[in-house]
């Protein structure tokens, strides 16, 4: 969804920083995105993992979004650090440590201003991807997260250097994230339990990749709009 | 699974039976149907050659051919050759009832592999007993080196086979935690031929842990492993959990004792 326009009678406008409160929104917005894909993330892991990818996913960010009111005072970064440490600590399986991890190193990568610009998030990007290849040592073609992660960032990235706003940059991350994650269903999985399946994993979109673009989704859409 | 393209002829070996044991294995490969012309391709064969081939496993049953598309698949015969693979495995016939009684007490996955190659091949799984959806993961495949089964197998083996597996490298890191240097794995191996089981800790999957344990045979020869596999909160929470360890070794030295091992070989 492009939402790039901007309109005279008071509708948003696209954000051209992240602040805590677009970080806020981007939580509550992600946990009820997963909590209404809750059972399709579910049957993609059922076909080639442990069908408890959904079910963390909701788990986790509900926490997170519970926790978000005792997080009152904190910036767009010391968020996200939160929102990860909380998933790393109440997630279980893969997803947990793996997209926690993801926002607390992005989150730290952020600073704790109090609103920061395309660049930060930018930067905070190549640190998320950065935590999740170290704990998974997946890379492209592995059938997993970092499928949809690494074109994210390379088309957030190339927008941001041809002086696209923040909220274009995000359309663009989101939609790369979306192709990355169904290229990976011709993919034989070689990382993750899937991976035990050998060939039998192709013909499946990777629950991590979906989960992945899921984020970049709805990051694109707050961000598209700032109010 | 590259070796399958270009095998080595080897001596005393039949070409004609080989070339048939590559077609199947190039069909066991994906989800993959292929016609004559591309099995051909990819064993560098005639195609006459290859057709005579594929006629001879079509009317074993062992490859069948799509009537619409004229592609070859695995034919039925390959699903009664796989299970009474299973069914005449001695350490799984052996390793069931333990394998349940492990997973009952202790409420976890229960697996038992054995050494094929450089992998361990699962040949028996318990689900974990909580009614939760999980796959089955018989006949899955995963590096030695990544997993507790493997560890538990190759901390026994002789020290030639040991070096021999551990030159055969680069090995391949299923997390960022995966042990790949040799040094590391052999002191590894060494610990665990020390305590008796080999405990593996987000090395083959983010956020899971594994503890197994080695089953020997009459010989003392190490013949499998058995072990259980689960959410790392529960098997390692500040370590490997100690009842779990001890649960492990116990199923591993009974298993062993049906197995034929004496008291000596049951050690650990």
């Amino acid at each position: 969804m492009v939402r790039t326009g901007r309109t005279l009678f008071g509708m948003a406008e696209p954000a051209t920083s992240v602040d805590a409160a677009l970080i806020r929104r981007w939580i509550r917005d992600a946990a009820d995105e997963i909590a209404a894909n809750r059972d399709y993330l579910t049957q993609l892991d059922a076909a080639i993992g442990d069908a408890d990818h959904g079910i963390n996913m909701d788990r986790g960010f509900s926490a997170v979004v519970s926790d978000l009111a005792a997080a009152d005072a904190l910036g767009p970064g010391e968020l996200l650090s939160r929102a990860g440490s909380t998933l790393v600590n109440r997630v279980g399986g893969a997803a947990g440590p793996l997209f926690g991890s993801w926002l607390r190193d992005a989150g730290a990568a952020m600073g704790d201003g109090a609103s920061v610009d395309a660049e930060d998030v930018l930067r905070a990007l190549r640190a998320g991807l950065a935590a999740v290849q170290r704990l998974g040592a997946a890379v492209e073609g592995d059938k997993t997260i970092v499928d949809a992660f690494v074109p994210a960032l390379a088309g957030f990235e190339k927008e941001v250097r041809n002086g696209g706003s923040l909220s274009a940059a995000a359309t663009r991350a989101a939609e790369a994230a979306r192709e990355g994650a169904r290229a990976t269903i011709p993919m034989e999985a070689r990382k993750g339990r899937a991976s035990y399946l050998g060939p039998r994993s192709v013909g499946h979109q990777d629950p991590g990749a979906t989960s992945t673009a899921l984020l970049f989704a709805v990051f694109a859409r707050v961000a598209g709009r700032s109010g | 699974m590259s070796s399958v393209a270009s095998s080595p002829e080897r001596r005393g070996t039949i070409q004609s039976v080989e070339r048939a044991a590559r077609i199947l294995k190039v069909l066991a490969r994906g989800s993959s149907r292929l016609g004559v012309t591309e099995i051909a391709d990819q064993l560098g064969l005639a195609k006459g050659t290859a057709y005579g081939l594929l006629r001879t496993l079509e009317a074993q049953g062992m490859v069948e051919q799509d009537p619409d598309t004229d592609k070859y698949r695995l034919g039925p015969a390959m699903l009664q050759l796989g299970n009474a693979f299973l069914d005449n495995h001695e350490l799984r016939g052996r390793a069931v009832l333990w394998a349940d009684s492990l997973a009952s007490r202790v409420g976890e996955t229960v697996r038992v592999g054995v050494l094929n190659g450089s992998t361990i091949l699962i040949v028996h799984h318990v689900f974990r007993p909580d009614n939760s959806v999980q796959i089955l993961e018989v006949g899955a495949s995963i590096p030695w080196h990544a997993c507790a089964l493997g560890r538990a197998i190759v901390a026994y083996l002789s020290e030639v086979e040991i070096a021999t597996l551990l030159a055969d490298g680069p090995l391949v890191p299923l997390t960022g935690r995966t042990l790949v240097e040799p040094d590391a794995l052999e002191a590894a191996l060494i610990e665990v031929a020390t305590r008796g089981v080999a405990v593996e800790h987000q090395e083959a999957i983010v956020g899971e842990a594994e503890i197994a344990a080695p089953v020997f045979d009459h010989r003392g020869r190490p013949v499998g492993a058995i072990g259980v596999v689960g959410p790392e909160e529960r098997l390692h929470p500040d370590g490997a959990s100690s009842s779990l360890v001890a649960a492990v070794k116990e199923t591993g030295r009974g298993l062993s004792r049906d197995m034929g091992a004496g008291r000596l070989a049951a050690r650990g």
